[in-house]
């Protein structure tokens, strides 16, 4: 409405509004300072529009339509019919009551919401220009800022997002239909589990990673168990292989090339390419300079555990501020930028940060590892409980997986936890409790578990390495 | 027989403290349940609130003029079981000797002999963390306690298994580190003002820097040839700290140790709950008393501690800055003549209502003169009717039936502007607030469906909640719902004012005193009763022209009162 440029004052700037903005934001707020956040196009950021959220919603919808239709050992005989457009309506219609809902409680706790482009002019001042054309813009003098612009896809040469044919994972994520053949670039959590989902969709997935197995970073039990059942549910693996670029086919649809380390090329048939090599931190047109900040060299913003970047006032949380990029992380992290403003004695102290893998089994991992524990100067014991001998998990019909703890042989400090297997992104938070409370193996499992439950396999793992299991054979 | 807490029960709707005006009852009174026992001020309304037991009053744990979240005990009960109430007394007072004992130990467990202040400095490789790797196992709200003490967690030695640090882990480790006549600041109350006492310092027997409880037997002990015998014998008669690592004790138990700088976990008791030691009010007040005097005994002055005081604001930066000095922002301190009233209850509420509408709704007061001799004949027609009915009649039904002719003219005046949403609610109810002032300040009860009352009926209606806001038996549900207020500043004295609006309605009239005036007649000034009116409205719903409309057809109505027949 206003045309032209108009100043006004905020004590917190916050900018951008995914899942480090806005808590940081709504903390702010509840702290009583005067809290403006600047989102450019969308409430909840990636998370809820373009990640997390609506990628769940397909997986369920997926995995409810496969699961239906394979379900002749318990008698269940069905063909379920996917109206893609359908599933991803409904899914639009879940990603807007949260995004609305992001939006309200933002209002409700007081935060100044704008909606435009935010750069920095000086330590001091930034320049937001308003959403649309001829809408003008506006100064906003701040006395702390929050820089919380996420991240997005990254783009390989060859491969343009722009081009109908390559999906970023956003793209995979709205698409309007199941394409026959999916080529997905990239083993990672992303390419993994919407490799899964398209396969249980209907689609022949062929994935193509460059190292010589999927998700990096997990332990190899883990990732053979994901990596065995994509397998049976037709998805292609192709290791060692990076891809160079597409061609059309003879076929109408298109082929993706791929080249070895030893330059040996392939191709393969698809109608779509999914490129999912992970993402890069969005701190492009920012005018970060102006405010006396530089990022590094893979440009994120460095912070201190308390979130504080080089220039003291101005904070940088989530994606932006480098690894984990992960949404939980960014949360905390807005928490404590809001807290540490406010003056409260707040700082990122946690102990570790779960992480899940909504793969078919899912994965849920926090703290350390058996490894990780041992180079860390611990004498790790670690105990284990195999789904296959969860009652729970046999009534579900998904018994592969297991739940592993790990701990300190000495005082019995739980220091980390590795699950594979149905429900293990709700799993893991047990885990999480543990390790943040400093509890000890003996504590979780003289916890008493709701029988018949998933959860009862991690007081088994407990007892399993304290070498008091009751349903498994004891190491 | 057992001991039973009462916990200040809900007493109203969305009501979270109150303040505690008046006990009923004092320890040693037997109450039947359902018997009131205290009063207890919220933000609008004075309730009594029932014993839920029959029983002896044990304590009391809340001073009266105190404020008391809901749910906080105030008040314990011996109920008896089996009939006899007199026998437990007599116990507590036997001798603490096991509890003594028990102490040695903690202190053997919980207490380094070296300097922990040098530790605090010390590379964390010195303090040999629990684990190998330098990680601390502490739960989250124990690592938040140590940055607000300032506290390095790798420093303080876990007490629990494995040697987990617990809060009260690093609650030890900050009072051994502090500040001599630092206490143990008192965590998670930054509404509570410091303690202007300098904390009782009972372990200060001259060893100097070392302050907390625990120490005090190593500082006699290991130096004993260094002249701190003598103090030891000076200290002999002291209350031995109990030094517990846990201590039950209620909220305002808590409380009072904090304003009396005792630590509970000190405080000997003989009592237990679930096998925990119990610590009452009253066992925090003896031990304190105890202490001061013995602080007495051993000549103080002579290696007073600084005299800072404590910091209880658990700000991070004055804690890492060791400053805990007095901030320039303090307001300044009463001058001997000048008297102190609490800002709270009732009070505080009419405070923060108020501003809540100025600083939202931008007031414009609008002012007119009605000429109402034909009101004051109309009145004084009815009156004989009224009171053969046993009516009280007033101008006051009159004028409301006015009011309400005027906002169905003009509804943006009975509204309410739903900022977030973006929409000005105009109400369909004609609900009339009259402000009544109190002795405990100004109460608003709302006159419910005015369009569809009669004059003696709203007459008898305003009388009643007047008669019982003055009383304070107004329930919060009466001061609800209200579209629109009237306050009568007349009727103390007074023509023209500038009401501020009872937020979030968009309206109010203010009421001069009916009395003649000069007004001009025919080119005369004559003497003729009027009515000064001043209306005030949140000019972001109103226009001042809208306004000005709504003040002529009330006036009109008020000059012409037959005209309310036809409402």
């Amino acid at each position: 409405m206003v045309v032209g440029d108009i100043a006004t004052g905020t004590e917190v700037l916050v900018i951008g509004a995914g899942p480090g903005g806005y808590v940081a934001a709504i903390r702010a707020a509840q702290e009583g300072l005067d809290t403006t956040l600047v989102e450019k196009d969308a409430y909840g950021g990636a998370c809820l529009n373009r990640g997390c959220i609506p990628s769940k919603a397909l997986i369920t919808g997926s995995g409810l339509a496969h699961e239906a239709g394979n379900a002749e050992s318990m008698g269940i005989h069905a063909d379920p019919a996917v109206d893609m457009g359908k599933m991803v309506e409904w899914k639009d219609g879940v990603v807007d009551r949260l995004t609305g809902g992001v939006e309200k409680l933002c209002k409700a706790n007081g935060v100044n919401l704008i909606e435009g482009t935010a750069s920095f002019v000086d330590e001091h001042t930034a320049r937001v220009a308003h959403g649309g054309e001829g809408q003008g813009s506006e100064s906003i003098e701040f006395e702390h800022a929050i820089v919380a612009t996420g991240s997005r896809p990254i783009q390989i040469p060859g491969f343009d997002f722009a081009e109908d044919h390559v999906w970023s994972s956003a793209d995979a994520l709205a698409a309007d239909s199941v394409p026959d053949r999916l080529g997905i670039v990239g083993g990672g959590y992303i390419g993994m589990e919407l490799a899964t989902t398209y396969a249980k969709l209907g689609a022949d997935v062929t994935v193509v990673e460059m190292l010589d197995d999927i998700l990096d970073p997990y332990e190899d039990d883990v990732k053979r168990i994901v990596r065995e059942r994509a397998e049976e549910l037709g998805v292609e693996f192709h290791f060692g292989e990076g891809a160079s670029e597409w061609s059309e086919g003879a076929d109408g649809g298109y082929l993706l090339h791929t080249e070895t380390e030893a330059g040996e090329e392939s191709t393969y048939g698809v109608d779509k390419v999914l490129v999912a090599v992970g993402r890069q931190p969005v701190t492009d047109g920012l005018d970060l300079e102006n405010a006396g900040i530089e990022t590094d060299d893979r440009g994120f913003i460095e912070t201190d555990d308390r979130t504080r970047s080089a220039v003291e006032h101005v904070h940088a949380v989530g994606d932006v501020a480098g690894d984990p990029m992960l949404a939980h992380a960014a949360s905390k992290e807005g928490i404590v930028a809001a807290e540490v403003i406010a003056g409260e004695p707040a700082a990122l102290d946690q102990q570790a940060i779960p992480a899940a893998v909504f793969t078919d089994p899912e994965i849920g991992t926090v703290g350390l590892t058996e490894d990780e524990a041992e180079a860390e100067g611990f004498d790790p014991v670690v105990g284990e409980m195999p789904f296959n001998a969860s009652g729970r998990a046999m009534t579900t019909g998904h018994t592969e997986g297991f739940v592993r703890l790990v701990a300190d042989d000495e005082t019995g400090f739980v220091l980390g936890a590795q699950i594979v297997g149905p429900e293990a992104s709700e799993l893991i938070a047990e885990a999480a409790l543990a390790i943040e409370m400093g509890a000890t193996l003996e504590d979780v499992a003289a916890t008493v578990h709701t029988h018949p439950t998933l959860a009862e396999a991690v007081m088994e793992a407990a007892e399993n390495a304290r070498g008091q299991a009751i349903h498994t054979l004891n190491r | 027989m057992t001991v039973e807490e009462f916990r200040l029960p809900d007493v109203g709707e969305g009501v979270a403290e109150g303040e505690l005006v008046t006990w009923l009852v004092a320890p040693g009174d037997r109450v039947e349940e359902d018997q009131p026992v205290a009063e207890v001020e919220t933000d609008k309304a004075l309730v009594e609130v029932p014993s839920s037991y029959d029983g002896v009053v044990e304590e009391l744990f809340v001073e009266e003029g105190e404020m008391v979240p809901v749910g906080d005990v105030i008040i314990s009960f011996r109920v008896d079981e089996d009939g006899d109430a007199g026998e437990a007394t007599a116990e507590s007072d036997a001798g603490a000797t096991a509890s003594e004992a028990a102490a040695g130990d903690d202190e053997a467990d919980t207490t380094e002999p070296d300097d922990e202040a040098d530790a605090i400095e010390a590379d964390a490789t010195e303090t040999e963390p629990a684990t190998p790797s330098g990680r601390t196992f502490a739960p989250p709200s124990a690592r938040r306690l140590a940055r607000e003490l300032g506290v390095d967690i790798a420093a303080v030695d876990g007490s629990g298994p494995g040697g987990r640090i617990g809060e009260a882990d690093v609650r030890a480790h900050a009072e051994g580190g502090a500040d001599a006549g630092a206490d143990g600041p008192s965590v998670g109350s930054a509404s509570d003002a410091p303690d202007p006492k300098p904390a009782p310092t009972p372990t200060d027997v001259g060893s100097g820097g070392r302050t907390s409880a625990v120490k005090k037997r190593d500082a006699g002990g290991a130096d004993s040839e260094t002249g701190a015998a003598d103090a030891a014998s000076a200290a002999s008669d002291a209350p031995d700290p109990a030094a517990r690592e846990t201590t039950l004790a209620t909220p305002a138990t808590r409380k009072v140790a904090r304003e009396l700088g005792v630590d509970v976990d000190d405080v000997p008791t003989d009592d237990t709950r679930d096998g925990e030691a119990f610590v009452t009010g009253e066992d925090v007040r003896a031990y304190a008393e105890a202490l001061e005097s013995e602080a007495g005994a051993v000549d103080a002055p002579a290696d007073a501690p600084d005299p800072k005081p404590v910091d209880v604001s658990g700000s991070a930066d004055a804690a890492a800055a060791g400053g805990t000095g007095p901030s320039a922002a303090e307001p300044s301190a009463p001058g001997a003549a000048d008297e102190t009233v609490p800002y709270r209850g009732v009070r505080r509420t009419i405070g923060k209502q108020m501003e809540r509408s100025v600083y939202t709704a931008p007031h414009v007061t609008h002012h007119d003169t009605a000429e109402v001799d034909a009101l004051v004949e109309a009145r004084a027609e009815l009156k004989p009717q009224a009171e053969a009915e046993d009516v009280k009649l007033t101008y006051m039904p009159f004028v409301m039936k006015a009011i309400v002719a005027g906002l169905k003219e003009f509804p943006s005046l009975n509204s309410e502007l739903r900022e977030d949403d973006e929409e000005i609610v105009l109400k369909g109810d004609y609900n009339l607030g009259i402000a009544v002032a109190t002795d405990a300040g100004l109460m608003v009860p709302v006159v419910e469906d005015v369009d569809e009352k009669g004059l003696f009926e709203l007459a008898d209606e305003v009388n009643d909640l007047a008669a019982r806001a003055r009383e304070r038996e107004l329930a919060p549900a009466e001061m609800k719902g209200g579209t629109f207020s009237i306050t009568n500043f007349g009727a103390i004295g007074g023509e023209y004012a500038t009401p501020i609006i009872n937020y979030p309605e968009t309206a109010i009239l203010g009421l001069g005193a009916i009395e003649e005036r000069p007004v001009v007649r025919d080119g005369e000034v004559v003497a003729a009763p009027t009515l000064p009116l001043s209306l005030s409205i949140d000019h972001r719903v109103i226009d001042g022209a809208e306004a000005a409309a709504f003040a002529n057809t009330v006036m009109e109505h008020l000059e012409h009162p037959l005209l309310l027949l036809t409402l």
